[in-house]
């Protein structure tokens, strides 16, 4: 039946069902279909709804230099990470959006200060000089500098959000045989 | 009356299950409530995609504050904590992680299998602190003997007094290279190493491996859903009778009669039973003329990744292909025998340590296209450790019933007070201290340490505020798990333990509950029940 016209398929109201024979062979009276679809998150653009169009600039240049693009694997922002973490970021906690929201706004604040231009134009060496808390190396207890606890958790973040994406399955799975980030989902026991 | 049984057990995990598989067999009308549904593991899991979650496998915030083991594939296996909440003292959190469901924790556990030994059955013995159980290992080794093979649990007997050896399916499996060097490092320190022992098969859960034989002989009825709100009391005899329970999906009470009641709900949920069943005869809880009831909680200190490490020649993939991977499990070796003076702590601790994973970023001191590279490099070059250390019981952790605190079905939860004290803290300090001169001696690059332990209840091995002893005034139960004031009254769950050593405390519970249950099975004979 592929190619014929979807009404064609139909019984148009009024007239006789059509003859038996003619129905869809494949379509038994008893089944329930399962039909292949799509996701929500693989058609639209996501419109984030929490950070400040600066804060949202902010973390996109902050996304991009934490996780670029390297050989065929998308980068933080091809993977459309800066809109997730604004989702992720609405549904927590007010001390979390805060951690996030002071981060970004100090990254652009010092940005100004140092370089005279926004967080989002730094280049890679100016950046380098405000994410030097980065570089520092890793303790089980965590900084007592916000700023340093959000770039932290930032790094963690959006590295863990990019290489779960889509984008970055797809990537992944090209010119393998199994599908990349499947895993066993339970439902609700009840 | 619906219907009579002679034995209600409740809980339907490792202890419930094998109650019911002990009794059943014998010819004892068995009847089982367990609080939570049955899963069915066609309906209730399929495969599904990270990126389709909503979260992107972050999880969903703020879901589960207590279990950090749960994942957003797996969210919904675990207890909600929001219709189970219970309370701590706002500076001492407890990580109380718990799973309700037909087979209980069984259905995750982490399947270690370890015996303990004279060195934990007779702590007191060895350094005077607290006391001993009422049973010795020789006690307990012939239902050892008989629940190692049922949960077909492979692993390599050493011949050490501090780990019993076991009815194992021998691991002759070869290490890899870095995990030879590793133990030779360890030997040079006098540290002791085996293979993991552990339950094998697809599941290796009370669903599989115990409950069908106990339904198989038509002497069992289970029933999922069923919440345990108290046990019911003779006022004439104080014994117990029975059960009230509330169905967990229609919010029903019901009742239901018994002869003998089996508790086997999990450590805290059973004493939870019992403190919640005040009456004349028992003001203080069930079977409390001690006061006992409720203290002597304890657990076991985990540090998740004492040492994180990466075997160098490893990196960029290069280095034989048998150079990385498998893992294995250092025995005690602290205080084995008396105290040792030079150290400032009692008792001793284990690891579990692997070899194979790609370390996590948060340990890289770098960002951006560096970062991935330096990932790329270390693809399957970690080395870990983890901590798994005994914790003194003390009568100052404890539980009690916190009368503000109610669960969704109205029933009173718990307020959970444990603090881990200068000798876990100096044990845990050691630990990593140890765990890196293991690494740097096998020629490991060591990227991160430390001696953080995991807040109490997180090693999901919390244990004890139902104890045995031989002395009624000092404790709840007796040696086959019977309580000292109540006795057709028996707990086999976690509750009971006396010391719980570092070894992971399911295989003790089989045993113990085995044993007791063929000691009920006889008195019941002898009409003693």
């Amino acid at each position: 039946m592929l190619g014929a016209p979807a009404a064609a398929a139909l019984p148009l109201a009024g007239t006789a069902l059509a003859p038996a024979a003619a129905q869809a062979q494949s379509a038994p009276a008893s089944e329930f279909p399962k039909l292949a679809v799509s996701h929500p998150d693989a058609v639209g653009d996501p419109k984030p709804r929490l950070l400040t169009d600066l804060q949202k600039a902010t973390l996109a240049r902050l996304c991009a230099l934490i996780v670029p693009p390297l050989d065929n694997r998308p980068g933080a922002v091809e993977a459309e990470t800066p809109e997730f973490l604004d989702h992720l970021l609405r549904h927590s906690t007010a001390a979390r959006q805060k951690l996030y929201r002071d981060g970004l706004d100090r990254l652009e604040r010092d940005a100004r200060a140092k370089s005279g231009k926004a967080f989002s134009q730094v280049d890679a060496a100016q950046a380098a000089d405000l994410l030097a808390p980065l570089r520092q190396a890793w303790t089980y207890q965590e900084p007592t500098d916000p700023f340093a606890r959000f770039l932290r958790l930032a790094k963690e973040e959006i590295l863990a959000a990019t290489v779960n994406s889509r984008q970055f399955a797809q990537a992944a799975s090209a010119g393998r045989r199994g599908a990349t980030g499947l895993n066993t989902y339970w439902h609700v026991i009840d | 009356m619906k219907t009579d049984h002679d034995v209600l057990i409740i809980g339907s995990g490792a202890s419930g299950g094998m109650a019911a598989w002990t009794l059943t067999r014998m010819g004892i009308k068995c009847l089982m409530l367990d609080a939570g549904p049955q899963v069915d593991f066609d309906r209730h899991r399929d495969s599904r995609a990270v990126f389709d979650l909503p979260f992107r496998g972050l999880g969903e915030p703020g879901r589960f504050p207590h279990v950090t083991q749960a994942s957003e594939f797996d969210a919904n296996f675990w207890l909600d904590e929001k219709q189970n909440p219970y309370s701590y003292p706002e500076k001492d959190p407890y990580y109380w992680v718990r799973i309700r469901a037909l087979g209980g924790k069984t259905l995750r556990w982490g399947r270690a299998s370890w015996r303990l030994s004279d060195f934990e059955f007779k702590a007191r013995d060895h350094d005077g602190f607290g006391d001993n159980w009422p049973v010795a290992l020789a006690d307990l080794a012939p239902f050892y003997d008989r629940v190692e093979p049922m949960l077909r649990v492979s692993g390599r007997n050493e011949g050490l007094p501090q780990l019993p050896d076991g009815k194992l399916i021998e691991d002759r499996s070869t290490d890899s290279l870095s995990v030879q060097r590793f133990i030779a490092s360890c030997k040079q320190l006098g540290v002791p190493t085996t293979k993991p022992r552990r339950a094998t098969g697809t599941l290796a859960s009370s669903v599989n491996l115990l409950l069908p034989d106990a339904l198989a002989t038509g002497n069992l009825t289970i029933v999922p859903n069923a919440i345990v709100r108290e046990i019911s009391v003779d006022p004439k005899t104080g014994l117990v009778n029975g059960a009230h329970y509330v169905d967990r999906r229609s919010k029903r009470d019901y009742h239901v009669s018994a002869r003998i009641v089996i508790l086997g709900a999990s450590t805290l949920e059973s004493t939870r039973i019992m403190l919640n069943s005040k009456s004349p005869r028992h003001p203080n809880g069930l079977a409390n003329s001690s006061g006992v009831l409720g203290h002597y909680l304890f657990d076991q200190i985990y540090v998740k990744n004492v040492v994180t490490a990466i075997v160098p020649e490893a990196r960029g993939g290069k280095g034989p292909r048998n150079l990385t991977g498998g893992g294995g499990y250092i025995v005690r070796f602290r205080n084995v025998g008396k105290p040792d003076p030079k150290l400032k702590f009692l008792r001793g601790y284990t690891y579990d340590f692997g070899s194979g994973f790609t370390p996590n970023a948060r340990y890289l001191p770098l960002y951006g296209e560096p970062l991935l590279r330096e990932l790329q490099n270390l693809q399957g070059t970690g080395f870990s450790m983890t901590t798994m250390g005994e914790v003194l019981p003390r009568f100052e952790n404890h539980v009690r019933i916190d009368p503000n605190v109610k669960d969704a079905w109205g029933i009173p939860n718990l307020h959970i007070t444990a603090r881990y004290t200068d000798n876990e803290h100096a044990m845990a300090k050691d630990s990593m201290e140890m765990a890196e001169a293991m690494c740097k001696g096998a020629g490991f690059e060591v990227l991160a340490r430390h001696s953080q332990m995991v807040p109490p209840g997180e090693s999901i091995h919390e244990l004890g505020t139902c104890r045995m002893g031989s002395d009624p005034k000092r404790s709840v139960l007796n040696q086959w798990n019977q309580c000292h004031d109540v006795k057709n009254l028996f707990v086999v769950d976690g509750s009971a333990f006396v010391t719980g050593g570092a070894q992971n405390p399911t295989l003790t519970i089989l045993a113990l509950t085995l044993r007791a249950g063929e000691f009920m099975a006889a008195e019941m004979k002898k009409q003693n029940l």
